[in-house]
């Protein structure tokens, strides 16, 4: 594995720069448009949904006095855990030195960014009164100083999904700085170079803007670690901290993230295969990149398998009648399709990549990939709603079905990732291209054929080497 | 701008003018209204204080049960109805319907103009026409029939009876849609008078009742359950109470109170009296010789005990039947005259007056209209056509007829076809009177300006006969003639007058003659059971909580009260047992066709079907009251979205009216009712149920002892003092906690103990809540969604098996938790505790992320989905202004009638002295009939809550497991098992 290079084709330094610019000066082809109209048309149709229910009420979704939270959080805890692959590859697979990271992370980068925006709009218009959101916000006020209740999860909530997406676009941006350097060397004079100009802050590619870039880098990267493992873990918080069977769990926080990294890395493998192929980035992101991920699923798949046995278990050895009611009803209860939908996706098809053969099937894994976010937001759809629509007193039993309009906000948001994705292709490289220069190995080497030396490899370069701009 | 000019420029004498004049409306506003419409006060106070709420006592017309009110008016209008607790027949409590009626105050769709034939007219042109018409047929020597209902005025009795005297040939015909009927001839056939004689429950040791509804919908409800209450009550050491046995047909609210309970057929009831006159006839050695009899449908030895405790307790037993048929009415007359209840629980002396019906007399009327021999027909209280609309030709027969006049205020069935609509006032805006029962005297006063030119019924009849006068003088004149002179109290009539008025009621000593003594020779046996041939139904036409007869169906209060026992809402439906659901092959929500063969031609219906456990396999029950036009109305109620369905049937209307299929006059020829067909249609309905699941279906998953919410204890374990061992740990024993008390309490911790043993599960409560707290009404499609937002509902579980569901009902409301899981979860603080131990909720300050009530984990919050439609400025007045109408996006929940604390510590300080306990009461407090709810202070140790929840053996709090330390107490519902003698091993052998 190790000895098969990360990049293919033997690219020079300029070719790879090349290669991945090149799709921004070209006009975007058929397939590009086709997929863009789509996504727009999506997110117009959420967008048209969410404006009806900003302006009917809340009612236009299928909740009622037993479930009060259903797609809208479901979608919410789905995105944040999409998010999650991005911070994972960027920020930890880094720190780990785990070079073949630098193929995707960028993508992984900017899908974290999405998707943060996706989960952020659902706390906001699932509330009654959305346009008083700004109540969740510590500010001095004048009404006798009245404060927010710090003990409420929803509360640290806030703070954690800030603080992520702060981190995450203030991380993305610093990694994309020497790239936007080279994007502004290569554009014509013109508002385009300005843009590029400005956002470049000036990079002048020298060995001391490379030091303080590097330094800067691994910094952040420092601070995004700890933020995967908090933000799931504040996130779970949310059914953690209450008294209702199925939600009031300590495994909740490993289990969450665990769940949100595999669903992550299921969506990065989702996008990647795509980008792949309608980007012509073949020779960057290999079927070696895509082996690795698949192989991170099945340790993932694992984890999130051992997260459900340990809750049956749980339910079943806690001797608690309301949590194994909880569990039985998830089990064999009205909605138990949606639990074994959910153990299908997320436990036995991705077995199915312990087989090489399967791993190395492009369309294989895409199917597998896809079928696994579908588990991952029933999930949750799992344990929002069939926790909720039959807790302790059997008077309160409700069931729960979807309006038109709910599956439009949910589609809407697909939608709203997907135009965002689309136009971020087309507007910035989706692939690092100073970090990618790194793992050609032409900074060490420079002037000599490539070879890959097993050595090299052993003791690990340095975590990144700067790169030379050429134009 | 413009007035400002004007007045700019006005001149001297302009000015004078304009200054005339406005003094001059100014005095003429200041002279003393006419005394009749002027709104008496309780005590005189010099203004009318804004903002404080004046209290006038009346009588309830919602029924014919005569219940006493106290009408609440704020800022001169009435707003909320409750019961007067000085009233000797409801000693205050006011049931769902009762309460409901208040609405009907402010209906904007109210005719309040008369009209003929449709258009709006005068009075002047109404009465001159009428008079007219009615001096041709009086000069002719025509036929005149006045149509009621019960009428218990008895001021309206003589003002008819005095203008149907000036006719030759002019009759009063009453019926009762809900038929009391049989239980008269009855009593004409053993006691020689048609009476209906009034049941005195809390005397009755032993209640046996052959399938009537006492508690929710027969004669007269509010004042059996007080009786009921009392009887039920846990006395002496060890505890006794009454034991209360129902055969029935369908589980009725009262079957689902009492200790036994058997489903059987409709025609074996006969059966069953019979057979337990046969044993008390032997057991007391009387004389009556008896045929012989089929075997029983319920087993023998329960029977035979059951004729033994009647036995040993003379006098002090009730056997009761609500049955049509007047065989079964004979035996029961039989079987209370060999025990001795006759002038002791069964009252002929103080007799009731709340059902006079006759269907006789209706079957005679029909043949007379069918014969084209009316010439005047007066309708009032009642609604024919819509009653008798199993008689095809009712409308034309009705249309027919040369003079016809309602009083009706309602766009109903009967009131289309009248000539002449000359609507009554709505009975707050008017004076009257009421005899309930023999020698209790209510009078009912206005509480309010008529609100259109609609006139009282008796003003319009005076004015026919001559006898121009207004309500007031009438009511008056009449109260000074015959009922004053009853009075020993000495006083002049003023003081009479005006002592009734303050009080609302006066009783006064019988006057009606004594009856014969019994007769058993007038009785009939029922010696065998003929029940529907295979593969078909007996039709049982009920009466639901609230809904009654229908009079009411425009009120959509009581449309959207979930019935006690199915928890549907907005609809009647089709009961059917399990079985026979299965015979079908119908579920619940799939709609049959019921069909009704005559000689000459079928009639059928379609209406959803409702499993109902406890339902004989060989009935089909459906509730009366729908289908009515007035139902029209709901049409466009609930908010209005994409998705949105709504409240009413294809046909317009909510419901089926189940009297196309049988009448009111089928008493006479099948008493047990119509033998129906029924058969699947395929098509569905999915029925608005605020409860899903009635059973502890947790208990049958898992095999953990989940305790039932609503718990019942047989009367020996209590007595026994094992009532922990059973599983029953009492509340206030709680654990040692790992953390410190983070609420600090203030002098006052509003606590509340609600009895489940006294609560009857009537929903009055619900209502009263509803009307308290401006709670919105959603409609059919939002309920059907679960969006239903009550404050507080009545959650019934089943703890049995189908065939013998032994239902517990109990009332659950924001538990007002001292570690509330709502409280923490709140970003934004909406939700908070207060010092005197409330769970707050600051609807101001609420965002709506719904985490308190998915939290909360009895579910007792209500969102607020959409703004719910205010529309109807008239019906807004019904508000209460203590209570903020909450907007869209907000949660709410029961508060513990917050503004009735704040009003009692209000006044109680500005009287300078402390808040007494009892001072304050919530508004389902003080609706409840049973008393089952009690409201205080656990702070004080004297409190009645505080001594409940510090003894009461039953005490236990709901969900008290999870620590939230609730404030409300449950006390256990109790039974009568086994060691009162009534054996239950033979429970389930044999039903019917």
């Amino acid at each position: 594995m190790h000895s098969q290079p990360l990049v293919l084709g033997h690219k020079s330094l300029g070719q790879v720069t090349e290669d991945i610019c090149a799709p921004m000066n070209r006009r975007p082809g058929f397939l590009w448009w086709a997929a863009f109209l789509a996504s727009l048309s999506l997110l117009m149709v959420g967008g048209a949904a969410v404006a009806y229910q900003l302006s009917t009420g809340i009612g236009t979704w299928g909740l009622n006095r037993t479930v009060g939270w259903a797609f809208d959080i479901t979608n919410f805890v789905f995105w944040i855990g999409i998010g999650h692959a991005g911070t994972l590859i960027s920020a930890i697979l880094f720190l780990l030195r785990q070079r073949w990271r630098t193929s995707v992370n960028r993508a992984a980068e900017a899908m974290t960014l999405f998707a943060v925006m996706c989960a952020g709009i659902f706390p906001i218009i699932h509330m009654g009164r959305p346009w008083l959101a700004f109540w969740m916000f510590p500010y001095p006020n004048a009404r006798g100083s009245l404060w927010i209740n710090f003990r409420s999860p929803l509360v640290w909530d806030f703070f954690a999904i800030s603080t992520y997406f702060t981190i995450s676009l203030v991380f993305w941006y610093i990694g994309l700085i020497p790239d936007l350097a080279t994007l502004r060397d290569r554009q014509r004079p013109g508002l385009k170079r300005k843009l590029f100009a400005f956002f470049s802050l000036g990079w002048d590619g020298s060995y001391r803007t490379w030091l303080h870039y590097e330094t800067v880098y691994l910094l952040l990267a420092g601070l995004a670690t700890p933020l995967v493992i908090s933000v799931h873990t504040i996130v779970s918080w949310d059914f953690a901290t209450s008294v209702i069977p199925g939600w009031h769990a300590t495994i909740f926080p490993p289990y969450f993230v665990a769940g949100a990294i595999f669903s992550g890395m299921a969506m990065v493998l989702t996008l990647m295969i795509i980008a792949r192929k309608t980007m012509h980035l073949e020779d960057y992101i290999t079927p070696r990149h895509i082996d690795v991920m698949a192989k991170l699923l099945i340790l993932t798949s694992g984890m999130v398998a051992l997260a459900y046995l340990t809750e049956l278990f749980t339910a079943f050895y806690s001797g608690n009648p309301y949590e194994q009611m909880a569990f039985v009803n998830r089990l064999a209860g009205p909605m138990a399709w949606a639990y074994w939908i959910m153990v299908s996706c997320n436990v036995f098809i991705p077995q199915l990549l312990w087989f090489r053969r399967v791993r190395a099937c492009l369309p294989a894994v895409f199917a597998i990939s896809i079928l696994i976010n579908v588990g991952m937001w029933f999930e949750r759809f799992v344990i929002i709603v069939t926790s909720l629509h039959r807790d302790y007193l059997p008077s309160s039993w409700a069931d729960y079905a979807p309006t038109l309009i709910e599956i439009a906000t949910l589609a809407g948001s697909f939608g709203l990732f997907f135009t965002c994705y689309l136009l971020f292709c087309r507007i910035i490289p989706v692939v690092a291209i100073g970090e990618v220069k790194g793992v050609l190995r032409h900074g060490t080497d420079h002037g000599r054929p490539r070879t890959v030396e097993p050595e090299r490899e052993k003791t690990g370069p340095p975590a990144r080497e700067p790169a030379v701009v050429e134009v | 701008m413009s007035d400002q000019h004007d007045f700019d420029q006005l001149e001297r004498r302009s000015f004078l003018k304009i200054a005339g004049f406005s003094f001059a409306s100014v005095l003429a506003s200041c002279s003393r209204a006419p005394v009749e419409k002027a709104i008496p006060l309780l005590n005189q106070p010099a203004e009318m204080p804004p903002g404080r709420a004046l209290f006038y006592a009346s009588t309830c017309a919602a029924c014919e049960a005569g219940c006493g009110i106290l009408i609440k008016n704020r800022d001169g209008r009435p707003i909320k109805l409750e019961g007067n607790p000085d009233h000797p027949i409801s000693k205050g409590g006011l049931c769902a319907a009762g309460q409901a009626s208040i609405l009907g105050l402010y209906d904007s769709l109210r005719i309040k103009t008369p009209l003929i034939q449709g258009n709006k007219s005068t009075w002047e042109t109404v009465d001159a026409e009428i008079i007219s018409e009615l001096r041709t047929i009086a000069a002719r020597s025509g036929r005149v029939r006045f149509l009621t209902g019960t009428v218990t005025s008895p001021t309206l009795r003589a003002t008819i009876d005095e203008f149907l005297s000036t006719f030759r040939d002019a009759r009063r015909i009453s019926y009762d849609p809900l038929s009391r009927s049989a239980i008269l001839d009855a009593h004409l056939r053993t006691h020689g008078v048609r009476i209906l004689p009034r049941f005195r429950f809390e005397m009755a040791d032993t209640i046996v009742a052959l399938d009537a509804d006492f508690l929710g919908t027969w004669v007269s409800p509010v004042e059996h359950t007080v009786g009921y209450r009392e009887g039920r009550r846990l006395k002496g050491q060890p505890a006794r109470m009454s034991y209360h046995v129902q055969f029935e047909p369908r589980l009725s609210l009262t079957g689902a109170n009492a200790d036994r309970r058997f489903a059987v057929g409709p025609e074996a009831l006969g059966l069953i009296a019979a057979h337990l006159a046969e044993r008390i006839i032997s057991r007391v050695h009387a004389q009556i010789e008896v045929p012989a009899l089929a075997s029983p449908p319920v087993p023998s030895g329960y029977l035979d005990r059951l004729a033994d405790r009647l036995v040993q307790s003379p006098g002090r037993s009730l056997v009761i039947s609500g049955s049509r048929d007047v065989k079964v009415q004979l035996l029961c007359n039989l079987i209370n005259h060999l025990l001795g209840n006759y002038g002791k629980t069964v009252d002929i002396e103080q007799r009731s007056y709340q059902g006079e019906g006759n269907e006789r007399d209706l079957s005679q009327l029909i043949e007379e209209l069918r014969a084209g021999d009316v010439d005047a027909l007066f309708v009032l209280g009642v609604n024919p056509v819509y009653d008798l609309a199993g008689i095809p030709e009712i409308s034309s027969l009705i249309s027919r007829i040369p003079l016809s006049v309602t009083f009706s205020n309602q766009q109903d069935e009967t009131t289309e076809l009248m000539k002449y609509t000359c609507p009554d006032h709505h009975p707050l805006e008017s004076w009257g009177d009421s005899e309930a029962v023999e020698g209790v005297f209510s009078l009912s006063q206005p509480a309010i300006a008529p609100l259109g030119a609609s006139r009282a019924a008796i003003e319009s009849i005076a004015a026919w006969s001559g006898q121009a006068g207004n309500a007031y003088d009438l009511v008056r004149k009449h109260w000074h003639g015959k009922i004053f002179p009853r009075w020993k109290g000495g006083t002049s009539f003023d003081e009479f007058w005006d002592k009734t008025l303050h009080d609302g009621w006066v009783e006064l000593p019988p006057s009606s003659p004594r009856p014969n003594p019994f007769n058993a020779k007038g009785v009939t046996w029922v010696t065998q059971v003929d029940g529907p041939p295979a593969g078909h139904f007996r039709l049982m036409p009920y009466a639901k909580v609230g809904m009654l007869d229908g009079s009411q169906a425009n009120n959509p209060w009581l449309q959207e009260l979930p019935d006690p026992i199915t928890k549907v809402t907005w609809d009647n439906y089709a009961c059917l047992s399990a079985k026979a659901g299965q015979d079908l092959g119908v579920t619940t929500g799939d709609v049959v066709r019921i069909t009704v063969s005559e000689s000459t031609a079928s009639r059928s219906l379609e209406l959803p079907a409702f499993i109902q456990p406890g339902q004989h396999d060989g009935v089909i029950a459906i509730a009366l009251g729908y289908g009515r036009k007035t139902t029209a109305r709901f049409a466009g109620i609930g908010p209005e979205w994409l998705e949105a369905g709504p409240s009413v049937n294809s046909d317009g209307l909510v419901g089926q009216n189940i009297w196309r299929l049988t009448s009111p006059l089928d008493a006479l020829m099948d008493p047990n009712g119509r033998i129906v067909s029924i058969a699947a249609t395929g098509k569905r309905r999915e029925l608005a149920c605020t409860q899903q699941h009635h059973r502890l279906i947790t208990s049958s998953l898992v095999s953990g002892p989940v305790k039932p919410p609503g718990r019942q204890v047989e009367l020996s374990v209590l007595n026994s003092g094992s009532i922990h061992e059973a599983g029953h740990a009492p509340a206030g024993d709680s654990h040692e906690d790992l953390w410190p008390e983070d609420h600090k309490f203030g002098p006052k911790r509003w606590a509340m103990v609600v009895d489940l043993n006294a609560c009857t599960g009537c929903s009055s409560c619900v209502v009263a809540c509803q009307i308290e707290n401006n709670i919105p009404v959603v409609g059919r499609d939002e309920v059907r969604r679960q969006r239903e937002m009550h404050w507080l509902r009545i959650d019934s579980y089943y703890s049995d098996d189908s065939t013998d569901p032994r239902p517990v009902f109990q009332p659950m409301m924001c538990q007002q938790c001292g570690h509330a899981p709502c409280e923490t979860v709140c970003p934004v603080l909406a939700t908070v505790h207060s010092a005197d131990g409330l769970n707050q909720q600051v609807y101001n300050r609420c965002v709506g992320t719904r985490y308190c009530a998915n939290n909360c984990p009895y579910k007792t919050r209500r969102f607020n989905w959409f703004d719910y439609p205010r529309e109807d400025r008239l019906a807004n007045m019904v508000l209460n202004p203590d209570v903020t109408v909450r907007t869209r996006g907000i949660m709410e929940k029961c508060s513990f009638c917050i503004q009735r604390i704040q009003e009692a510590r209000i006044r109680a300080k500005s009287e300078g002295r402390e808040l007494k306990d009892g001072a304050v009461m919530t508004a389902c407090q003080q609706s409840c009939p049973a008393s089952a709810i009690h409201f205080g202070d656990l702070n004080d140790p004297t409190s009645r809550v505080s001594r409940l929840v510090a003894e009461d053996p039953r005490r236990y709090r709901v969900l008290e497991e999870l620590n939230t330390r609730p404030a409300v107490t449950y006390l256990a519902r109790v039974r009568n098992g086994i060691e009162e003698g009534m054996a239950r091993e033979e429970a389930g052998t044999n039903h019917g």
